[in-house]
C-alpha cells in the first residue's frame, strides 16, 4: 500500500515538475515573446517619436532634402543632350538641303524635329525610373515648352504670312528676321535655365554662344543658307554642353 | 525658458518625429511623391510609413490620393498650404532654438 502510495506520489511529483517545466516554457516564451514585442515597440517609437535635438532636426532636414534632391535630379540633363543633338543634326541636314537645291522650304523640316523630339522625350520620360519632378525641372520643363510653343508659332506664322503674300501676288519675302529671333529666344531660355539651375557655366555657355551666333549670322549675307548653322552653335553651347555638365554632376 | 529670458518657439509636436519630417522635407521640395518613392527616400517599412502619412493627413499637412497607374494602385503625397506653413514654422522654431543656444 505504502509503495502504491509511494509510486503515485513520485508519478504526481514529475506530472508536476514536467507540468512546471511546460508552465516555464510557456512563460519564459511568453515573457520573451511580450519582451520582443516591447523592443519591438520601443524601436518603432524611436524611430517614429523621437525627440531630437534642434541640430538634429535641421541635419535631417537638410540632408532629406539633398538626398531626395539628387535622386529627382538624376537624369534631367538627357532632355538638354536629346534636343541639342536634335537641333544640331536639322540644322546641319537643313543646311545641306537648303545649299544643295536652294530653297529655305526645308526649313519645314524644324516641325518634324519638334515632332520626333516630342515622341523621344515621351518615351525616354517613361523608360526613366519614376521620381516627382522637382521645382527646378518644372521650371527647366515650362521655360523650354514656351520657348517650343513661341519658337513653333512664330514659325508656322510666318510660313502662313509668306504664303498669303504669295498668293496675293506680293513679295513672298516677310520683312522679319526669324532666325535672329529664335536664336535670341534660345539663349535667353538657355541662360535662364543656368540661373535655375544655380550653373554659371551654363549660363555663361548660352550667353557667349548667342553672342557668337548673332555675330556669325550679322557677317552673313542676307538669305544664306549658312544663317541656319547658328542653330548648330546654340544646340551645341546651349543645350548640349549644359546638358553634359548637368548629367555628370547629378551622376557624380 | 532660457537664461536671456526669450521665450522658446514651441516645436510641432507632429513634425518633430524622424520620418514625418523627413517625409515633410522630401514633399517641401517636390511637387508630389508617391509612397514607393517617399519608402525608399526614408527607408521606413510600408506599415510605418502608412501610420506616419496618415497621421500627417489627419493634420491637413498633406493630401492624400489614392488611383491607378495602368493596372498599379498608386498612392501619390502632396504637401498641403497648411503642411508648408507648418513646416516654415518648424524651421524658424528651430532655428530660434540654435541662435539661442549659440547666443
Amino acid at each position: 500500500m505504502k509503495k502504491t502510495e509511494r509510486k503515485n506520489s513520485n508519478k504526481n511529483l514529475q506530472n508536476n515538475l514536467v507540468y512546471k517545466i511546460n508552465y516555464f516554457t510557456f512563460a519564459s516564451d511568453l515573457k520573451m515573446t511580450r519582451c520582443a514585442t516591447g523592443v519591438e515597440t520601443f524601436k518603432n517609437q524611436r524611430t517614429m517619436e523621437n525627440n531630437f535635438s534642434a541640430e538634429n532636426s535641421l541635419r535631417l532636414i537638410s540632408e532629406t532634402i539633398e538626398r531626395s534632391r539628387r535622386t529627382m535630379a538624376k537624369n534631367s540633363g538627357k532632355p538638354m543632350i536629346l534636343w541639342g543633338t536634335l537641333v544640331a543634326v536639322t540644322s546641319v541636314i537643313i543646311y545641306f538641303l537648303w545649299s544643295k537645291t536652294g530653297t529655305p522650304m526645308w526649313n519645314l523640316l524644324w516641325f518634324a524635329m519638334s515632332a520626333i523630339g516630342a515622341v523621344c522625350s515621351y518615351k525616354m520620360g517613361r523608360n526613366h525610373e519614376k521620381v516627382p519632378a522637382s521645382e527646378i525641372n518644372r521650371i527647366l520643363g515650362k521655360v523650354w515648352m514656351w520657348f517650343g510653343i513661341f519658337a513653333t508659332g512664330f514659325y508656322a506664322v510666318l510660313w502662313i504670312v509668306a504664303c498669303i503674300r504669295y498668293a496675293a501676288h506680293m513679295d513672298g519675302v516677310v520683312g522679319v528676321d526669324m532666325t535672329m529671333i529664335i536664336l535670341m529666344m534660345m539663349g535667353l531660355c538657355g541662360a535662364i535655365s543656368g540661373s535655375v539651375m544655380n550653373q554659371k557655366a551654363v549660363s555663361a555657355s548660352s550667353v557667349i554662344a548667342t553672342a557668337l551666333a548673332v555675330i556669325y549670322l550679322l557677317l552673313l549675307p542676307d538669305g544664306s543658307p549658312a544663317q541656319i548653322l547658328t542653330f548648330l552653335i546654340l544646340g551645341v553651347f546651349a543645350l548640349i554642353i549644359p546638358g553634359v555638365i548637368l548629367q555628370r554632376k547629378t551622376r557624380a | 525658458m532660457p537664461e536671456n529670458g526669450k521665450m522658446f518657439k514651441p516645436l510641432d509636436p507632429l513634425l518633430h518625429s524622424e520620418l514625418r519630417l523627413a517625409v515633410m522635407s522630401i514633399l517641401i521640395d517636390a511637387e508630389s511623391a508617391d509612397f514607393v518613392y517617399l519608402k525608399a527616400e526614408t527607408g521606413a517599412t510600408s506599415g510605418n510609413l502608412s501610420v506616419q502619412l496618415d497621421k500627417l493627413q489627419q493634420a491637413g499637412y498633406i493630401e492624400v490620393t489614392k488611383g491607378f497607374k495602368g493596372k498599379m494602385p498608386q498612392t501619390v503625397c502632396r504637401i498641403t498650404d497648411k503642411g508648408k506653413d507648418a513646416f516654415a514654422a518648424y524651421v524658424e522654431a528651430l532655428r530660434s532654438y540654435i541662435s539661442t543656444d549659440k547666443g
